[in-house]
């Protein structure tokens, strides 16, 4: 899938959405430690921006109740905060994250039980791509922008419908969404999302390497990609989650006016409103002439 | 490739053609690293990244597995890069396999792991105060740089008196100028596509003349590279203790268009489909460059008025200009008002001017010989076949048995008619 093009600007000026998951019930759990995470990522944070002049990266923290803005280095007011020893990057995002981690806690729901808690990953790639938009309008001359999702937890099937509806419009925009799954099981929804906006998706086998893996392949700015190998997408899980109960199905029942899908057959769409017909009782014809075709054939 | 591209990149080769102990001395200095590294190849960058953090030599058959079969030729350009500015060192045992220069990876590991940091300490505030501001600064960089490209142009026209040191202006003028003995000094065919190249190309240019010509007066070339190199990371506006000098955007806009390919300033020309032009600018440069190609109407206190005519060009393809550079200068400054349009100069100018330009390509002279009366037929198909060997054979007319050869071959041609004659 082509990639958006730039006017007059070099051909590896990229603008980075690194959506970071601070969900706190996966980390917790998790092999690598937050703390160690954090270092792979930024190192890998600064490698982006010495490439180029131009680069730009912004950093949206998924959290467990809420999403926000954590850094953006294309604001002026990134002035190391005294600390001599580190520099501003580092010291505003760690401080920042801090506090939204704070937020975050206080608005604390209970943890479900059994499984591990999803973050909230639809709300932070919308806000990714009103960023983006807003980058889009700002004139002619703005870098390729991508969006990177690094994730640990879960699926949550009850986002479904908020996070196709951000694929397609990220899709729309010709914005890749590369992903990587720090997770024990797969993401069906990052799978897909870099799938279908042609993004890149990536399971690190051994999350010690975790820098080498962020730059050798989520480095790779959109202009290169079209001469390098990178890891293609391998059986893409592309099952649904039902609308009404969010269950992840492999057969239901789709409205023909809007194509929501349900487990179970309703007199109503719930989405849009249409009344649907009689339904089809389960009859063993059809089935009975195929086998009747079939043995005359044969 | 953009001007610029072609301009910045031969002084990435005057960088990389430095003895093998000036370019290690040189990858000492932090910011040149990161420097060098902003100026590659994209693909470079790409393997430089990946190779950050790997202490062993890499075998080369593994790096071409990286790359998609579409790729290869970027491949080979970017790795032949990295070995010119060794970068990547290369050694052949069994196999070819490179390793990335340790200097260079330390410091930018070490850049990687802690941010990159402000080459000078900066100044105490009493007298960040008295320092003149931002668009001061714009102001009379854009001021001198006028005036000095109109010092080009006509020696006669600069108002203010520059202070430009005299053996300077030589040094920039040597390929730009040709003096005539008794003429006043004019503009060589390079002198004007100088003029229209944008702005970072022609800084580029005359930096590249400057550390040419500093050899003859004893200043180390990679003392100065390495003092523009680091002169790009400053921040513009902000003054420094030592030196007492203040950076323009002109300054730091150097190491961004290493790769860059646009200045972002503003357009200010409007063309029209009846080949009028209106130039929104008070600037004398803009008016003498727009006197180049086209006729120049009315000049109002804000807007100069011209017409692109068949005269006009032809005399600016004379002067040695070409049709592409006029169309591309007049689509990179383009007035943002028509900027959004697609495309920013009506096809219809853009195709009329390539067309002049062809005109004059129309005819083509060869200086040749004229062979008439041949005594039979054979000699005739004799000096047409050792003609069409020699490939002097420009033209022939078998009725008639006439023949027109290139006058290169001329006296070899009387030669062998002689030896048919015998």
């Amino acid at each position: 899938m082509a990639s958006a093009p730039s006017k007059l600007y070099s051909d590896d000026v990229s603008l980075v959405v690194v959506l970071l998951d601070t969900n706190p019930f996966f980390w917790s759990s998790s092999s690598l430690s937050f703390s160690q995470f954090l270092t792979h990522v930024l190192a890998f944070f600064n490698a982006i921006l010495t490439l180029n002049q131009l680069n730009q990266v912004v950093v949206i923290a998924t959290g467990y109740n809420s999403c926000d803005y954590v850094y953006d280095s294309s604001s002026t007011g990134n002035q190391s905060v005294g600390n001599g020893r580190m520099p501003s990057l580092c010291a505003t995002l760690l401080q920042n994250l801090e506090e939204f981690m704070n937020k975050d806690e206080q608005l604390g729901k209970q943890e479900p039980e059994g499984r591990i808690a999803c973050s909230l990953l639809s709300g932070s790639l919308s806000m990714a791509l009103c960023y983006i938009q807003r980058v889009f309008r700002s004139g002619l001359l703005h870098p390729q922008p991508r969006i990177l999702c690094l994730q640990g937890s879960p699926d949550g099937p009850e986002q479904y419908v908020a996070i196709m509806n951000a694929i397609f419009s990220a899709q729309r925009s010709m914005v890749p969404i590369d992903s990587c799954y720090l997770g024990a099981q797969n993401s069906a929804f990052l799978q897909q999302a870099s799938y279908i906006t042609g993004g890149v998706h990536h399971k690190p086998q051994q999350l010690d390497g975790l820098f080498q893996y962020l730059l050798t392949i989520f480095g790779t700015d959109l202009h290169s990609r079209n001469f390098l190998q990178l890891p293609k997408p391998v059986g893409v899980d592309f099952r649904a989650s039902c609308f009404c109960h969010k269950n992840t199905i492999d057969m239901g029942y789709i409205c023909s006016v809007c194509l929501s899908i349900y487990c179970k057959h309703l007199k109503k769409c719930s989405t849009c409103g249409s009344v649907f017909g009689q339904a089809q009782t389960q009859s063993d014809e059809p089935s009975a002439t195929n086998r009747k075709r079939k043995t005359t054939d044969a | 490739m953009p001007l610029v591209k072609i301009i910045a990149k031969n002084f990435m080769d005057m960088v990389a053609s430095l003895t093998a102990r000036d370019l290690d001395r040189l990858y000492e200095n932090p910011f040149i690293c990161e420097a060098i590294l902003r100026s590659l190849p994209p693909l470079a960058k790409k393997y430089v990244m990946q190779m950050f953090y790997i202490d062993g030599a890499i075998p080369a058959k593994m790096m071409e597995e990286w790359v998609l079969p579409d790729g290869f030729t970027k491949h080979r350009v970017a790795i032949d890069r990295l070995v010119q500015l060794r970068l990547f060192s290369e050694e052949k045992k069994k196999e070819t396999t490179y390793r990335l220069n340790s200097t260079f990876q330390s410091n930018l590991r070490k850049h990687l792991i802690y941010g990159g940091a402000l080459p000078r300490e900066p100044m105490p505030s009493g007298i960040t105060a008295r320092l003149p501001t931002l668009e001061d600064l714009e102001a009379y960089a854009i001021g001198q740089w006028e005036c000095f490209l109109l010092q080009l142009i006509s020696s006669t026209q600069a108002e203010r008196p520059t202070n430009f040191s005299s053996s300077m202006m030589k040094v920039f003028q040597r390929g730009l100028l040709s003096r005539r003995d008794k003429e006043a000094p004019r503009l060589t065919e390079s002198g004007f596509q100088f003029l229209l190249m944008d702005t970072n190309a022609q800084l580029w240019y005359i930096v590249r003349e400057y550390i040419s010509n500093s050899q003859e007066r004893g200043i180390n070339q990679a003392d100065l590279i390495s003092f523009l190199l680091e002169l790009s990371f400053h921040v513009a506006g902000e003054g420094r203790k030592e030196n007492w000098f203040i950076p323009t955007k002109l300054a730091t806009n150097l190491s961004m268009s290493l790769t860059d390919s646009s200045a972002r300033k503003e357009g200010f020309i409007v063309v029209e489909t009846n080949f009028r032009m209106y130039a929104y600018s008070t600037s004398k440069l803009h008016c003498e460059i727009l006197r180049l190609f086209s006729k120049v109407e009315y000049q109002l206190p804000n807007l100069i008025v011209g017409a692109i005519t068949k005269e006009s060009l032809y005399n600016a393809f004379e002067n040695g200009i070409t049709a592409e550079q006029i169309i591309s200068f007049l689509q990179q400054n383009a007035h943002p008002r028509v900027a959004d349009r697609m495309p920013s100069v009506p096809e219809n100018v853009c195709d009329q001017i390539r067309l002049w330009e062809s005109d004059l390509n129309r005819v083509e002279m060869t200086p040749a010989h004229y062979y008439d009366e041949f005594p039979s037929r054979d000699v005739f198909e004799a000096a047409c076949d050792y003609a069409r060997d020699q490939s002097g054979l420009l033209w022939e007319d078998p009725k008639k048995m006439r023949l027109v050869v290139k006058a290169e071959i001329h006296m070899h041609m009387r030669e062998f008619l002689r030896g048919q004659n015998k």
